[in-house]
């Protein structure tokens, strides 16, 4: 518990990648207990602010995930999700947020391990770059 | 007759089980599903992907899978099977075995205890033997019910009597080794058959050396293997070795259109299967090379010639036209493939891995089952139904569906289902119904005024949770939480006793809002939604923290980081919780009338089934007689007659008096949305005419290409395959004799322009060259093709033709066969064909008497007007675009528009009135109902603050909203949203939210754990 | 005929054919620095019409900061290239109609940066301006100084790829066309190669400099929210303090409001009291936009906005594989 743990939060969509989250774990796939997951319809629901207020109130990472290409629930809210974030993602580093700590993915409701792995990989990256500072407000 | 159920018996929960339940239940149709297996799903969540889009078969099956689940009018029963039927067609009666299950359903918590602590390991059925599970067990991890059962043949306990693992590890005391099998008796209107397909098995036919080389697999074994949730992980390796294949072969045609095993039929979906599986394999390992080994790729389905194209020119899939003649293995396991092309040519390859794409057939102990309805098969052990008929058997009030019916892929089969469902509530007594929740009415409270009083209850799950996670930790960390009134923890959230209790705490306490910790809300939310309702309290001030899946089973090693999380996770959902707001799905009157636009076949069709069922139809259609291309189709494959079965048609819709028929007339405009449309369109007389309509359903059809290719302008000899109809129908051939007839297929589809096969021209040349034959014995028959695609029973014909001595020659697309005169003056001179022989290598000349050319299907110029109109897509073909191509197939994404016939894709008769059937269906889910439900989670707007942009219009699928033309605003149509908030997320004036999810709920979600995270390391 | 002459006549034309009800061009403003905004309805009004370095204003901005005024009004309007590509977003996102409005392109040389011009005169006051072209002569007490152009323009005229109005009813005088421009991606490219630190380092000192003055917004043609997100407190979106977090946020945030609608006017850059390097976010997401997308804010106007638009094979390759 001495070990500086990483707080990540995961915004999920339900139909896919919250579904995957779940399967991840009825499968007892297990991963780092970073995330904190947020379920969303949709990843087209995922206002860039979102991200940029968890980064300020602290967490170490955030990770948005939802349907693969073509599988959206909402038949393309998952396409008007991409656009903003592939906008968003080079601005963020641009700017100088390190690139590890803003991460997108697709995750359906059959990748399990998918899931997992892409957890996994995020908190090494996480945990790489130490405690987030740059966007935190200090109180 | 007199006694009429409302009640449907569904033997078979595959997709078009479900899919016929669903339909009928939101009819209000009380419907009994009847499961051999433990699980709804049936074959499609085996499988990885779904073609052409590469969807997720499980992504886009679930919410079906539990929509079917939850519905209030669907009883679900597995492991049971139908073993008597009896009366009369309105008021069968249905004996049914339910199988026991040995686990008690209702105390079952699917924790998986037992499963892990049985000693017996049994071949996965699931995962087809590549896997092991246990004699108990749940069937597959996403299976629904998700409760456990016991496999009686290998359980120890009820096969030897001892053991009781599983009882003694239990924590729910749900095992029941006394459980029987219980005999249950249920009466219905009518019966759908839907039992689907069982995979060939292609283990005694040696010579692909199945079973005995290890890396000669199946296609569904292939498909399991590439499943991410599969035995292999997704990461495909050899039996012989566990290295990944770097080049594997695909072997079609395997059980399929081979006369030598009385399987001289198409199983239709195994190309497009293997070139699915190729794409899926080199998306997984990009240096993969990959071959398919086949006759012809029938790639005959809306937009899968594209896939094929795709595969072939952009993953490099590579095609090999040729039969293989031997496989032997080699000392490394790897297999020496020996094939022959069409030249004779023989040649070796050596592959990695070998899949064999094996053919359909009905499942195992239909012949029983049909016995028991009494049923006719036909050959090949298909229900047997008739072309203008097809979900009827022959036997009134039991109907057929899915590839019981004859082998086809998903949405053919969730086609077949809606159809099936049009022929079953006639034997019904449905009036129109309200929407009721099957409960009493509980006043519920106003808690607008009310600061936010939130309860916790944090779920043990007996061990589950509380195994890693210190659930009582958590529940005391909660009491702290700003406006927590009260927390505690609990053993089963989920069991009767404590939904009880949750009640009993929001009366002591005044809670306004509930939090529950457990497992996940995608199974559960709607269960304890239920619960604090039934207290009074708004089903959406209800919030999960999901701590078992998402925390105590992914962290089963470290206890105080996952107890960490849990009150992280529990912290957050008491954030969104304290702003959650009372959410009302209010009510969208529906008008009970339907518009169908056209009146061709698929458009009466539709019409006569929408309107047998009590609705009025207005028909509306451009042209001065009802038919439209059916009128140019004199004989069927099957020998049934089309122009009789046309007249009929026509006369039921002309004497039927719920059918309007407007002939002569065009479509202005049509507005609204669902339940409520308004068209106005010019009669026959010139005049408009407004109707109001709760549906619409889109029938406009296609047309003949018109082509000018192979002299067709130019030469009397030259005719369409619509022409050679007429001709063979009015026996008015062309002077002289009729020795030579070359048949030219794909003209106009297949190439730039039209990138699409239209489907029905191999089996119409097929037929038409047959009654050739029977009426001009003497003709030599030539077919000029690129892939003979007679998908299905229609193989059966084709090999009959080719028996008879017509002759084959493929071409390609750059080397296409060449049509001149023999006498370039002369009108009516015989033309010369020169047609490349690619089995003698060499040109083969033959002049002919008729050159009869298959041109393709083109969409109606109309359809881009009306799909502005209706605000619904069409793809780059020009065809209407479906809400989703596998599941919802004549849908709209809009919802109350439905599509069907040529105006999706080109299909044959038989195909048409299918859909036809299936879209009046899918019509009278809505013109049931005296109103619908808009969603609760749906977008709000602040007109305050919206500056008209129209981004929001710009990025919403379902056309849900829109910018008002006078106050520049955007105004959300409550019946179309689907909440999904994307709009939301695109609005920068912030004037737009999501209901459920506002931004204000979403930020104290984001927020809620501030404090702990700047104090940086834990 | 000159630019000024030429854009006198067609607007009297304009007017005096009722073509438009209104014109909305520039007029020599009061301080010589800046030219001010002419609204026409008369012949006469139409003679004080001009068009030269001064002439910053991107006159758009009536069209949604001051929205109801011209509904259902024929409204003439004089545009640079950048006013220009304002006027097609206008129009596609449906704050004016296209037949409502008459485009008059006037061929753009770049307008003056004041805070160039007063760096030059080593903050004398200048009392007269005159655009030769080439040079730029300013006089005021005591002195007179011929500038040279290019030193005294806008950081976003240096950079300006597209002069002059892409869709025009007319254009006044020769169009450029496309200007290549390598300097314009240069800076951002420059600043792309730090590390990641560094990159953080200048942001804060930047962004540290602002004073949520929000005169960046408020003159930004393609700000027109009723109420900008950053003044919404039902919920509040973002804090409103000078920290720098919040001053960055609500910059990233801004920047991604405009992404593909910025036209890079350099309006807000010209108006920040802080002289904050603004464009350069700006130019990095046009990049982006245009990289990924294939768009460029404003130039098709039979396009639609880059962020209200999709494809289905788009290039994702930030997606973690």
């Amino acid at each position: 518990m001495s070990e500086w743990q990483p707080r990540i939060l995961a915004i999920l969509c339900n139909w896919c990648s919250y579904a995957g989250a779940d399967l991840a774990g009825v499968s007892r796939m297990q991963y780092p207990p970073s995330i904190r997951v947020v379920r969303v319809p949709c990843s087209g629901r995922v206002d860039p602010l979102f991200i940029l207020k968890s980064l300020q109130s602290g967490f170490d990472g955030v990770l948005v995930s939802g349907c693969h290409p073509g599988d959206c629930h909402y038949i393309s809210g998952n396409y008007v999700a991409r656009r903003k974030f592939a906008v968003l993602k080079p601005l963020l580093e641009f700017i100088g947020v390190e690139p590890g700590r803003v991460q997108f993915s697709w995750i359906s409701a059959g990748e399990g391990d998918r899931f997992a792995k892409v957890v996994t990989r995020i908190t090494e990256d996480v945990r790489e770059l130490g405690p987030a500072t740059r966007l935190v407000k200090k109180l | 007759m007199k006694n009429k159920k409302n009640t449907v018996l569904v033997l078979g929960a595959g997709i078009a089980g479900i899919q016929a339940s669903l339909d009928l239940a939101e009819m209000g149709v009380e419907v009994h599903l009847i499961e051999g297996t433990p699980t709804i799903g049936g074959r499609m969540p085996q499988l990885d992907k779904t073609f052409p889009t590469n969807d997720c078969s499980m992504c886009i099956l679930s919410p079906k899978m539990s929509e079917c689940a939850r519905h209030p009018l669907i009883t679900i029963h597995i492991k049971s099977t139908l073993e008597e039927i009896s009366g009369e067609p309105g008021a069968f009666t249905c004996r049914v075995i339910e199988q026991a299950k040995y686990v008690d359903p209702v105390k079952c918590v699917s924790c998986g205890l037992c499963e892990a602590k049985c000693p017996v390991k049994i071949d996965d059925e699931f995962d087809v033997g590549l896997r092991k599970t246990k004699a108990i067990s749940r069937y597959f991890l996403q299976s629904i019910p998700s409760e456990y059962t016991i496999n009686p043949s290998h359980c120890l306990y009820l096969t030897k009597g001892v053991c009781k693992l599983c009882e003694k590890v239990c924590p729910t005391g749900a095992i029941n080794y006394d459980d029987k099998d219980r005999e249950i008796e249920i009466s219905a209107g009518a019966v759908i058959l839907a039992t689907g397909i069982d995979p060939f098995n292609p283990l005694g036919f040696g010579q692909y050396g199945y079973h005995r080389y290890p890396n000669v697999v199946t296609s569904l074994e292939f498909e399991r293997m590439l499943s991410a949730s599969g035995p292999l992980g997704g990461h495909v390796v050899r039996a012989s070795d566990d290295k990944p294949p770097k080049k594997i072969a695909f072997l079609q045609c395997i059980g399929s259109r081979d006369e030598g095993i009385d399987r001289n039929y198409c199983s239709s979906a195994c190309c497009m299967f293997a070139i699915k599986q190729s794409i899926i394999a080199k998306e997984h390992s990009k240096d993969l090379d990959a071959s398919i080994f086949y006759m012809d790729i029938r790639a005959f389905g809306k937009d899968f010639d594209k896939y094929y194209d795709k595969a072939e020119n952009h993953y490099g899939v590579k095609f090999k036209r040729s039969k293989i003649a031997d496989i032997v293995e080699l000392p490394d396991g790897s297999l020496d493939l020996k094939y022959t092309f069409e030249n004779g040519d023989i040649q070796h390859e050596v592959f990695d891995l070998v899949v064999l794409s094996i053919g359909l057939q009905p499942r195992t102990g239909s012949r029983k089952l049909a016995d028991k309805l009494d049923i006719r098969l036909n050959k090949f052990g298909f229900c047997h139904s008739d072309t203008f008929t097809p979900q009827e058997t022959t036997r009134q009030g039991v109907f057929v569906c899915g590839a019981m019916n004859n082998p086809k892929d998903i949405p053919e089969s969730v086609v077949s289902a809606s159809g099936a469902v049009a022929g079953a509530v006639k034997f019904l007594n449905l009036g129109r119904h309200d929407i009721s929740t099957g409960e009493e009415e509980i006043i519920e409270k106003d808690v607008s005024g009310e600061r936010p009083r939130v309860g916790v209850f944090v779920c043990h799950c007996g061990i589950n949770i509380a195994g890693v996670v210190d659930v009582k930790n958590v529940a005391e960390m909660a009491k702290d939480l700003k406006n927590v009134e009260h927390s505690e923890d609990v053993m089963y959230a989920c069991s009767t006793d404590c939904l009880e209790l949750i009640k009993e705490r929001i009366e002591e306490h005044g809670l306004n809002r509930v939090v529950v910790a457990a497992c996940t809300p995608r199974t559960h939310e709607p269960l304890f939604r239920d619960t604090i309702s039934g207290a009074g309290l708004n089903p959406y001030l209800f919030e999960m923290a999901n701590i078992r899946d998402q925390c105590s089973w992914a962290h089963m090693n470290e206890p105080e980081l996952a107890t960490e999380k849990s009150k992280d996770l529990v912290e957050m959902a008491v954030g969104k919780a304290r702003n959650l707001t009372p959410l009302k799905r209010l009510p969208i009157a529906i008008d009970p009338e339907a518009l169908v636009v056209g009146g061709g076949l698929a458009g009466m069709t539709c019409a006569l089934a929408i309107a047998d069922a009590g609705h009025q139809v207005f028909m509306v259609e451009k042209e001065s007689s009802l038919g439209g291309n059916m009128k140019d189709i004199f004989f069927n494959l099957d020998g049934s007659d089309p122009q009789q079965f046309l007249a009929e048609t026509i006369r039921k819709v002309e004497d039927h008096p719920e059918i309007r028929v407007f002939l002569n007339s065009t479509i202005e405009d049509i507005a609204g949305y669902v339940g409520n449309f308004r068209t106005m369109f010019t009669n026959g007389s010139g005049q408009q005419e407004e109707l109001t309509h709760g549906v619409v359903v889109v029938a406009t059809g296609g047309s003949e290409h018109k082509t000018t290719e192979y002299l067709y302008d130019e030469s009397s000899r030259v005719i369409t395959q619509k022409e050679f109809e007429r001709m063979l129908q009015e026996e008015k051939f062309p002077p002289g004799k009729l020795r030579e007839v070359v048949f030219v297929q794909c003209v106009g589809s297949r190439e730039e322009g039209r990138m699409y096969c239209s489907r029905v021209c191999c089996s119409k040349a097929v037929k038409n060259a047959r009654q050739l034959q029977s009426k001009k014995s003497r003709a030599n028959i030539y077919f000029a093709y690129r892939d003979i695609r007679t998908y299905g029973f229609s193989e059966q014909y084709y090999s009959e033709l080719r028996n008879s001595g017509a002759l084959f020659f493929r071409y390609t697309p750059d080397n296409k066969p060449e049509v001149e005169k023999v006498h370039p003056d002369d009108p009516e001179s015989r033309v010369r064909v020169t047609l490349f022989d690619p089995v003698l290598e060499k040109d083969v000349v033959i002049e002919a008497d008729l050159v009869v050319l298959a041109t393709a299907i083109d969409p109606p110029e109309e359809n881009l007007k009306l799909a502005k109109m209706l605000k619904i897509p069409l793809n780059s073909d020009g065809l209407f675009l479906e809400a989703h191509v596998k599941l919802r197939p004549v849908d709209f994404a809009t919802d109350g528009i439905f599509v069907c016939g040529l105006a999706h894709s080109p299909k044959d008769m038989s195909e048409s009135i299918a859909q036809a059937k299936a879209a009046g269906s899918r019509a009278l889910t809505f013109l049931k109902k005296n109103s619908i439900l808009a969603e609760g989670t749906i977008a709000e707007v602040r007109t305050d603050r919206c500056s008209g942009c129209g981004y929001c219009e710009d990025v919403c699928a379902y056309a849900a909203i829109e910018i008002d033309p006078e106050e520049g605003v955007a105004v959300i149509n409550d019946a179309l949203c689907k909440g999904c908030g994307a709009c939301v997320a695109s609005c920068r004036c912030g004037a737009l939210d999501l209901r459920g999810f506002t931004n204000e709920q979403l930020f104290s979600v984001f927020d809620a754990l501030e404090i702990d995270a700047v104090e940086g390391i834990v | 005929m000159n630019t000024t002459d030429n854009l006198r006549k067609t607007i009297k034309t304009l007017i005096s054919e009722k073509k438009v009800d209104l014109f909305l061009g520039w007029e020599k403003g009061s301080l010589p620095l800046s030219a001010t905004p002419l609204f026409v309805t008369t012949g006469e009004q139409a003679e004080r019409a001009i068009f030269d370095v001064t002439c910053g204003n991107n006159l758009s901005i009536y069209f949604t900061k001051d929205k109801k005024q011209y509904a259902n009004k024929k409204v003439g309007i004089a545009v640079k290239g950048c006013d220009a590509r304002s006027v097609v977003l206008n129009i596609l996102e449906k704050q004016i109609k296209r037949e409502d409005v008459v485009i008059v392109g006037v061929p753009c040389n770049g307008v003056l940066d004041k805070k160039k011009v007063l760096a030059a005169t080593e903050g004398r006051e200048v009392l007269e301006l005159v655009d030769n072209g080439d040079t730029v002569t300013v006089k005021g007490k005591g002195f007179e100084l011929s500038l040279n152009r290019q030193e005294i323009l806008s950081s976003s005229c240096l950079a300006c790829i597209y002069p002059d109005a892409q869709e025009y009813d007319f254009f006044m005088g020769e169009a450029r066309g496309e200007v290549p421009n390598e300097e314009r991606v240069k800076e951002i490219i420059d600043f792309q190669n730090l590390p990641d630190s560094d990159r953080w380092e200048q942001t804060r000192a930047e962004y540290q400099k602002c004073i949520r003055c929000y005169a960046c917004r408020n003159v930004c043609p393609s700000c027109y929210c009723n109420v900008c997100f950053v003044d919404q407190n039902d919920p509040k979106w973002i804090g409103s303090t000078c920290e720098y977090t919040d001053s960055v946020i609500f910059h990233v945030i801004r920047n991604l409001h405009v992404a593909g609608r910025c036209v890079e006017c350099g309006a807000c850059e010209r108006a920040c009291p802080m002289d904050i390097n603004l464009l350069m976010m700006n130019r990095k997401v046009a990049m982006e936009v245009k990289d990924r997308f294939g768009d460029v804010a404003g130039l098709d106007i039979n396009g639609k906005p880059a962020m209200s638009d999709f494809k289905e094979d788009e290039k994702q390759k930030f997606i973690m594989g």
